[in-house]
């Protein structure tokens, strides 16, 4: 009878035991895993098998709770909110990098953080003082019609090829070129897209050109610093990034 | 009575039968649970944020009296200062400036310590706008629900018409001439020339936009002529300089943006507005916490 009472007992407490240490390991390993991708360059996250893994797990767990309301679930993004889509390879902020990534995630894109990316925003042409920050001169109707044709001749849509003429010189005068370049090839240093390819942040139909024209932009993301952990912020960049180059894993 | 439960006869039996009271089995399991509590506590409190801490968290770069340098603030300023990824940096290049980052934490702390808050004037603008920025950030984090933006939609309508257009002329009645008959010549169709009239030059580039039109004509024109229909001639205007005709050929009257094409800018004015009113609840809190004495010949 001891014999029996004794073998039991040390069965359930090896079970006990066992799981407990398995518990604890895992605990550990995670925990040391999520200490590695923290410490990593963020950039050579998506190359390591290991720092992937546990990036993109804890990643996308963040990017449902946070990211997908504006971004959409699969990070496509929505034009009629100037949410961009994530999943291109074309950047309005930055290179796409991780930690540019990580960065906007933490301070925002005039979110109210100084750490932010808030140098710039598209003016109001149709407005008396299209830019509080710069003293530029308001366009007509005609003139954004011109900037329009100018616009929509890039991706082979002109209608008015006399307007599209007007638009290069209303371009200089309306001062378009201070962000958007004398190329119009963009600045992602102030998130001044590139005016020559066919991605559109709010849409790129005549109408829709015309309203930003007319009525200016200047989409906010969010700053997260107060709110995810820096291993959340880490891993949501990382996962964010992994939609953008879904095979990185392979190179 | 209640039935006690036997005792066992060999105590390493007890120990492990639950059914027996054994006092020794009682202290190693409070024993255990003591040391159990201990661990958790130790845990949480040299795991807790602003803990003084031996080593520095993965996520810090370093630590300057226990105040975190980020990794990802170090990232940031190693790639802004030398424009190339981290991982083409050298090592003497992220300790540089790491260096700049901790001797700018020093100086801070200093500052603190000094009471520059309370002296410098650059300080204290930047703290007050900081924590405007921080109420601001707050508020964004949230994206508010489909509903509650089509309901700030639908009250403030007027914000998201388009600007008005409009297309017209304004003609100036020649000293001596009859202002009347040439409002009536001109509702006939007769030509401006004919009657004498001269443009004043001030609405001639076609159609201008609501606002461009206001600040050509000044307002009282303007308030005229945003009522009239296309094709309408006004009646003569008396201003300082003599008798004015205005003579519309189109006005497009602004024309409220559909939500679809709006919701970006709703969002936009719907956080903004968030965040006043948060704002001036953070301010309202502030000013009912605070012991504020004015001097009695100020109150």
């Amino acid at each position: 009878m001891a014999v029996r009472l004794k073998t039991r007992s040390a069965v359930w407490a090896a079970v006990v035991l066992a799981i407990a240490g398995t518990t604890a390991g895992l605990s550990w390993w995670r925990a040391s895993a999520q200490a590695d991708v923290l410490r990593a360059d963020p950039d050579a996250i998506l190359r390591d098998p290991r720092l992937r893994s546990v990036a993109l797990t804890n990643g996308k767990r963040v990017f449902d709770k946070h990211c997908a309301a504006c971004h959409g679930p699969d990070g496509r993004g929505d034009i009629t909110l100037g949410a961009s889509d994530l999943t291109d390879s074309d950047t309005l902020y930055g290179t796409g990098s991780v930690a540019q990534i990580e960065e906007i995630a933490r301070y925002g894109i005039r979110a109210g953080n100084k750490h932010g990316w808030n140098l710039a925003v598209m003016p109001a042409y149709a407005s008396k003082v299209p830019d509080a920050a710069e003293a530029l001169p308001p366009q007509s109707p005609a003139q954004i019609e011109d900037l329009t044709q100018y616009l929509l001749s890039f991706t082979g849509r002109t209608t008015d090829v006399s307007a599209m003429k007007r638009g290069i010189t209303a371009y200089t005068k309306a001062g378009c070129w201070d962000c958007h370049g004398r190329d119009l090839g963009g600045d992602p240093a102030i998130g001044a897209p590139n005016l020559t390819d066919a991605v559109w942040l709010y849409g790129g139909r005549p109408e829709d050109i015309r309203r930003t024209l007319q009525r200016g932009r200047a989409g906010k993301s969010p700053a997260f610093a107060r709110v995810l952990t820096a291993a959340e912020l880490r891993n949501v960049a990382v996962y964010t990034a992994s939609l953008a180059h879904p095979g990185q894993e392979t190179k | 009575m209640s039935k006690q439960p036997p005792l066992a006869s060999d105590p390493q039996v007890a120990i492990w039968d639950i059914h027996q009271p054994v006092g020794r089995r009682s202290m190693l399991l409070a024993a255990a649970a003591s040391l159990i509590g201990l661990a958790i506590a130790g845990y949480g409190l040299f795991t807790a944020q602003g803990t003084r801490t031996a080593a520095v968290p993965a996520e810090d770069a370093a630590l300057v009296n226990n105040v975190p340098i980020l990794r990802a603030d170090l990232i940031a300023q190693i790639t802004a200062l030398y424009s190339v990824p981290l991982a083409q940096t050298t090592l003497a290049q992220r300790q540089k400036v790491l260096e700049d980052m901790i001797r700018e934490e020093l100086y801070v702390q200093r500052g603190i310590e000094m009471g520059l808050s309370n002296d410098d004037i650059d300080v204290r603008q930047a703290l007050v706008q900081a924590t405007e920025g921080q109420i601001a950030q707050d508020a964004m984090t949230s994206k508010p629900a489909e509903d509650e933006l089509a309901t700030w939609y639908g009250s403030h309508m007027e914000k998201y018409a388009s600007e008005g257009l409009v297309t017209l002329h304004e003609w100036l009645v020649p000293r001596g001439s009859d202002g009347q008959q040439a409002v009536a010549a001109l509702r006939k169709g007769a030509a401006p020339a004919s009657l004498g009239l001269k443009t004043t030059g001030r609405v001639d580039d076609g159609e201008e936009f609501y606002f461009a039109a206001e600040q050509h004509l000044g307002e009282p024109l303007f308030a005229i002529a945003r009522k009239m229909e296309d094709g309408t001639v006004s009646a003569p205007i008396p201003m300082p300089d003599g008798l004015h005709i205005l003579q519309m050929i189109r006005n497009k009257r602004p024309v409220t943006t559909p939500y679809a094409q709006a919701r970006d800018q709703v969002l936009a004015d719907f956080l903004a507005d968030k965040v006043a009113r948060l704002q001036a609840g953070n301010q309202r809190f502030l000013k009912k916490r605070a012991d504020i004495k004015i001097a009695s010949d100020l109150k």
